[in-house]
């Protein structure tokens, strides 16, 4: 009897264990909250038909078969079932409808969820799905970094709708993370950083090492990081770089300039404000900071140097961004004795421009610190081979949190977010003997730098969907005209095809269909504010005139784009087209908000008081046709004006010429400011 | 007998806890310090970020940063830039009069012509959006003003 007893007992009891896994499944919080959804969506349905179809709607697991992402499958709206219903605006969390982007509502099917948000798109627990259980896989991206997802796909470095991202690329280049971090596509990076030959000769061994402590202390515009050296490294830096060979030829320029007589400092003042050099470098913080601050320039690099270097920076710098300036040999002698008298370092010690004695011994200690912490990569990346100095990042932003070394840092988060932003705000708080410095990025920088790395994945995207820019064809000349672009750095500011920076907003690509050319030899010559409202002026770079008229013909020549006709009227005058109606439209159509014409008119886009001297006529038709087609971001609103009316205002334009040849133009620029 | 039952009921009862185990795993470390990840919420909506990123660029020159038509070209224009914060203002127009008047501009709706028709240049999404974040403004003002 107890045998049987025992049987039956035993027999319940296997049942249940059997029962388990049903019961499982049937408890699963997807389902009570697919019930709840039901009833949910059924109470806000607009019609008693679309209730129903709520109420009759089945328990089941919902999926998004993603076939061009390595056939992924995203299990997501098991849970957030509202996400493509518009009924579900403002629903509770999972139940809310997805806000709209560029790829929702109208792309779920084809990117499906976690190919933004990451995170695993098979499990149906949440925990599981976002990956805050420890056997999941990666995790979803937190919200602030979304942007990151944009990236995996978008892989320009300005994305429109991505402002987060953008500038987390911007400040990956500017802080130079490519010269020691291999990231694909970004091969070609070269930093500007400034090669060390000839540094014995630039500056005293007091500077060098107050540099070395924390370059941002000395110039609040350095790209350069502080490496937290040792007073004794420092001071074994130093002496190696003063013990390098500097070049001969470019110190026989040094030499000689240092013994050039002093030039007139008043002048220098004239010829320092005329040049912009503001444009890029700041004055007490005043500019824009994208290269050194000028304050304290005379107590960083000595006469001979500065002299030496302004007559021919690139000689010094192969790989900066300053252009040729083309003051005669006294007017570049008096711009440096403007900067000896007033942008000086006043409390700086006597001796700061003293060199350095250098010991050897010291001296190959710092040869080795040198290489130690990669110092080559940006300062000399040519001797340091083909290697890079840093770990790869390709792939960083799908590493999991279990294969990260957080070393002491036990008080962070787990996960790969947190990491990355204690690893850029305190790079060597991980372990002892790390080699990275620390970028001084402030919070809102962090976070975008950040975002940019998230977007470095390993999973899998389809070609197809990955988007670079279209690389247009980069047109540069070789010979004379390549050399005087060259010189004069046009593509630190301009770009031509997909080369240079925009830093001016006006591509040269088609400058020869849109710039008359004597207009563009003038401006070359002497040239005046544009665009007030921009901070970046042309500088005036002293070309003379046949470098000027070399330049300009080139671009007449070459630099056209074959849809803009170079005659819009057919043959037939301007003023057959009727420019007084066109003059109408100009006031019709409030371009005047916008742009100065004579003596009143908006600060915004570039004056046209003189526009039939500066513009091809064919441009401005082209323009006005639509302005977005030659660059999506302008502002300059597309008016969607007819042929005609389009042709009317370009005959208009073409009528504006100076009454009387005088210095109107740069007259009313600076009136602007 | 008796130790085959209770060898049974030993086997059923650690089976029990096997099937139920993959819980979520220990948390570790996860709870000192949440506050040191720079993650901050988003203040606006997406889409509302979205209109303000717009609005930024086409619109600040005039309207101003918060909108209230002193932005650095404002003073080059005579009628001044409407202030768009002006709450009076807000809840005189619908959402659709307010999108009207970016597509088809001033002088669509009977007003000046300086400012501009944007129907051409930003899509209706992008308008749409521009109008919420309009909406988010006069919460946004100075009590001064």
């Amino acid at each position: 009897m107890p045998l049987r007893r025992l049987f039956a007992i035993s027999s319940v009891l296997f049942l249940l264990v059997l029962a388990i896994s049903p019961a499982k499944n049937a408890l699963r919080s997807y389902r009570s909250l697919q019930r709840q959804y039901r009833k949910l969506a059924s109470s806000r349905a607009h019609s008693l038909k679309s209730a129903q179809g709520y109420e009759a709607r089945p328990v089941a697991i919902q999926q998004i078969w993603l076939r061009d992402f390595e056939n992924r499958v995203d299990r997501c709206t098991t849970c957030h079932l509202g996400v493509a219903d518009p009924l579900m605006a403002g629903a509770p969390r999972p139940f809310d409808l997805h806000p709209g982007t560029p790829h929702t509502p109208g792309g779920f099917d084809r990117f499906g969820c976690t190919s933004c948000h990451g995170g695993q798109g098979l499990a149906t627990t949440q925990p599981d799905a976002h990956g805050s259980s420890v056997d999941a896989g990666p995790p979803m991206t937190p919200p602030v970094f979304i942007e990151a997802g944009c990236g995996r796909c978008h892989l320009s470095d300005s994305v429109a709708g991505a402002p987060v991202l953008s500038r987390g690329r911007a400040l990956i280049a500017r802080a130079g993370c490519y010269a020691c971090h291999a990231v694909r596509g970004q091969d070609a990076f070269r930093s500007e950083a400034p090669p060390l030959a000839t540094l014995p000769l630039k500056t005293g061994g007091a500077w060098v090492k107050r540099w070395l402590k924390d370059p941002k202390s000395v110039d609040p515009n350095a790209t350069m990081p502080n490496f937290h050296l040792t007073d004794q490294a420092i001071d074994e830096l130093s002496h190696f770089l003063f013990a390098a060979q500097v070049p001969k030829e470019l110190a026989g320029r040094i030499e000689a300039a240092a013994a050039e007589p002093p030039g007139s400092s008043a002048n220098g003042k004239k010829l320092v404000s005329e040049s912009r050099c503001i444009t890029c470098h700041t004055v007490e913080g005043k500019g824009k900071g994208s290269a050194p601050e000028l304050s304290k320039i005379a107590s960083t690099a000595s006469r001979g140097w500065l002299l030496a270097f302004l007559r021919e920076p690139q000689a010094f710098n192969p790989r900066t961004a300053m252009p040729r300036y083309h003051f005669s040999e006294t007017e570049s002698r008096d711009v440096v004795a403007f900067l000896e008298d007033e942008f000086r370092d006043f409390d700086a010690p006597k001796d700061i421009l003293e060199p350095l004695r250098v010991n050897q011994s010291l001296a190959e200690n710092g040869r080795k610190l040198f290489r130690l912490y990669g110092c080559f990569s940006c300062h000399d990346p040519a001797g340091s081979g083909s290697e890079k100095f840093g770990p790869e990042l390709d792939g960083i932003g799908d590493k999991r949190a279990q294969s990260l070394d957080f070393g002491r840092r036990t008080d962070l988060v787990r996960a790969l977010p947190a990491w990355l932003a204690a690893k850029l705000e305190s790079p060597r708080s991980f372990a002892d003997g790390l080699k990275m410095p620390s970028y001084g990025f402030n919070a809102d920088d962090s976070r975008a730098v950040t975002t940019a790395l998230l977007a470095l994945g390993a999973q899998g995207v389809p070609d197809r969907y990955r988007y670079a820019p279209p690389q247009k064809p980069a047109l540069l000349p070789g010979g004379p005209v390549g050399s005087l672009i060259q010189s004069y750095r046009c593509l630190s500011c301009h770009q031509i095809g997909d080369r240079g920076a925009d830093v001016s907003t006006a591509p040269l690509t088609y400058e020869g269909s849109k710039v008359k050319r004597d207009w563009l030899v003038d401006y070359l010559v002497l040239s005046y504010t544009l665009r007030p409202i921009l901070e970046e002026r042309m500088p005036v770079l002293r070309m003379p005139r046949e470098d000027a008229t070399q330049l300009a013909d080139a671009l007449e020549s070459f630099y056209v784009d074959p849809s803009i006709l170079a005659d819009p009227f057919a043959g037939r005058p301007a003023s057959d087209a009727d420019p007084a109606e066109g003059q109408r439209l100009y006031v019709g159509l409030g371009c005047r908000g916008c742009h100065i014409l004579g003596s009143s008119g908006g600060y915004y886009g570039p004056p046209l008081t003189e526009a039939g001297k500066r513009l091809k006529p064919g441009w401005t038709y082209a323009w006005l046709k639509g302005p977005q087609r030659w660059r999506a971001d302008v502002r300059c609103p597309d008016y969607g004006l007819s042929d005609t009316d389009a042709l009317r205002l370009a005959a208009y334009l073409e009528t504006l010429v100076p009454v009387a040849p005088s210095a109107k133009p740069e007259k009313a620029a600076r009136g602007v400011r | 007998m008796r130790i085959r039952a209770a060898a049974l009921a030993l086997v059923a009862l650690l089976t029990v806890p096997a099937a139920c185990t993959r819980k979520s795993a220990p948390a570790g470390a996860k709870t000192p310090a949440a506050a040191k990840t720079p993650v901050v919420p988003p203040p606006l909506r997406y889409e509302v970020r979205l209109g303000k990123v717009t609005f930024t660029h086409y619109c600040q020159t005039c309207h101003g940063e918060s909108g209230a038509g002193d932005g650095f070209n404002a003073f080059n224009l005579d009628p001044h830039p409407r202030d768009l914060s002006d709450p009076q203002f807000q809840k005189k127009k619908s959402d659709a009069e307010l999108a009207d008047a970016i597509q088809r501009g001033g002088a669509g709706v009977g007003l000046s012509a300086l400012m501009p028709p944007w129907g051409h240049t930003l899509s209706a999404r992008q308008i749409d959006e521009l109008v919420l974040y309009l909406r988010t403004l006069p919460a946004l003002r100075k009590p001064s003003t």
